[in-house]
């Protein structure tokens, strides 16, 4: 009797060839994209988005091309980041045009999609319980079609803000084999380090390229006497463990409540008040991923 | 997944599909050789799995459309205060303010009333891909109008 192997394609949905198809048009979108960058934490909360929009931005105010695509699809923070909640996107004849943002940067996010500021992303099924068979599945389709059906034009830099969690890194790696690298981003506490260490170690085990670790939050601001105190317990703890992993230390960002306050606002902290030591600490760490991404014909 | 006549021993080629009615799809398979039908019936869970991937069972005819997969699936949730209810507002508008602004692809009068009332029930975000989808279909069959029939065959058919 024959085997599945001894049958070619299948019996006419050509399942295998649709896929490859997705694949096929997601890697022509980004071929006029030069570097992929996809930043990755263990936990939430770290401030990875705001990271994520100022260096894009520092980036961009360089004279680069860049874009971000949001692929928090759950909790997309990146519209609002940059001033775009409630644009409208727009439908061309070669997919769909991204919002322009601060420095010109395009953005897509679900946020741009989502008809009211509480909304949810709730997907139409008739089995809402046990969601969990399929959701990811779901989620990461949403995630390819903002790829691939953006109309990213020519972008040096292609920013992709994951949602926090190890288990991101695989299906970003899978789903982009053409991503220059990874960037890492902790606070110095214990548990945010925990979780990015599985992290790191799922990245190394599948082969990616590491562009390095953040240190965010490594001290806080004090705009009043203009000196940076401690806000965590560890002092070094999170260079140690970049240096044990054997991956590039990029530097530690201060904790300033102005960073936070023109998130909220969507104008990011490097385009609005360039000169305090998170502004620079941001600015830095661009250029040295600049610097480490275009110096590197492999990326 | 593929299907074996084992009586045959020969691969068996797909049918026809229809649904999804309560969250199943039925997909029909038939033997070449002996002629032998099966039905393949999907449950929920597994027939959401497969919409998740953003493939369409018995084939893709046209290239994807964009945004297509979270066009189709994200839930219209009703907007809050003057906010569109439905999240594509915006694009469909754009769609179909460029379909008209077209040379002559005004397709009106292919449309019987009664199918063309039947289109309308579908979602807002849906309607223009259904449109296109069952005009291609016709064409294909040689249909000169679009009858409550014909959308009925290609729903089953395409999958709609």
């Amino acid at each position: 009797m024959k085997r599945y192997k001894d049958i070619v394609g299948d019996a006419g949905s050509n399942i295998i060839g649709q896929v490859s198809e997705q694949q096929a048009r997601l890697a022509q979108r980004l071929a006029s994209v030069e570097h992929v960058v996809a930043v990755v934490s263990g936990k939430g909360g770290v401030g990875k988005s705001v990271l994520t929009v100022n260096l894009a931005t520092a980036l961009a105010e360089g004279g680069l091309t860049v874009g971000i695509v949001d692929a928090d699809i759950n909790g997309p923070a990146i519209a609002k980041m940059t001033g775009l909640r409630g644009r409208r996107l727009g439908l061309g004849e070669e997919g769909i045009e991204p919002p322009i943002g601060p420095a010109g940067l395009r953005v897509m996010s679900m946020d741009l999609l989502l008809p009211a500021e509480a909304a949810p992303v709730i997907w139409e099924t008739s089995v809402q319980s046990n969601a969990y068979v399929w959701r990811e599945t779901m989620e990461m389709g949403a995630l390819r079609e903002f790829l691939a059906d953006t109309r990213w034009g020519r972008l040096d830099f292609l920013f992709a803000d994951l949602p926090p969690g190890a288990d991101r890194v695989p299906n970003i790696v899978e789903l982009l084999p053409q991503l220059s690298g990874l960037l890492f981003v902790t606070v110095p506490s214990e548990v945010s380090q925990l979780a990015v260490k599985r992290s790191l170690s799922r990245a190394q085990g599948l082969g990616a390229s590491i562009l390095g670790v953040v240190e965010n939050m490594a001290g806080y601001f004090c705009r009043e006497c203009g000196k940076v105190g401690p806000l965590f317990e560890g002092g070094e703890a999170v260079r140690a463990m970049a240096e044990e992993a054997g991956v590039p230390y990029l530097g530690a960002v201060p904790f300033d409540p102005e960073v936070a306050r023109s998130a909220d606002a969507g104008a990011p902290h490097v385009l609005a008040r360039g000169k305090g030591p998170a502004a620079e600490a941001m600015r830095k760490i661009a250029e040295t991923i600049r610097v480490s991404v275009m110096s590197n014909p492999s990326h | 997944m593929k299907f074996l006549c084992v009586l045959c021993n020969e691969p068996m080629r797909l049918d026809g599909v229809d649904g999804p009615h309560e969250g199943s799809v039925t997909v029909f398979f038939r033997c070449p050789e002996c002629a032998h039908q099966i039905a393949l019936l999907t449950n929920p869970w597994e027939t959401q799995l497969v919409k998740s991937l953003g493939v369409q069972v018995g084939g893709r005819k046209d290239p994807a459309a964009p945004l297509e997969q979270v066009r189709t699936h994200l839930a219209d949730q009703g907007g809050a205060g003057d906010a569109p209810a439905c999240p594509f507002s915006a694009l469909v508008a754009e769609a179909e303010a460029r379909q008209e602004r077209g040379p002559s692809t005004s397709t009106s009068g292919l449309w019987t009333p009664e199918a063309e009332a039947r289109l309308q029930r579908a979602p807002a975000f849906v309607r223009p891909m259904a449109r296109q989808a069952i005009e291609t279909f016709a064409k294909e069959r040689g249909y000169e109008r679009i009858t409550e029939a014909v959308v009925e065959e290609a729903r089953s058919q395409v999958g709609m």
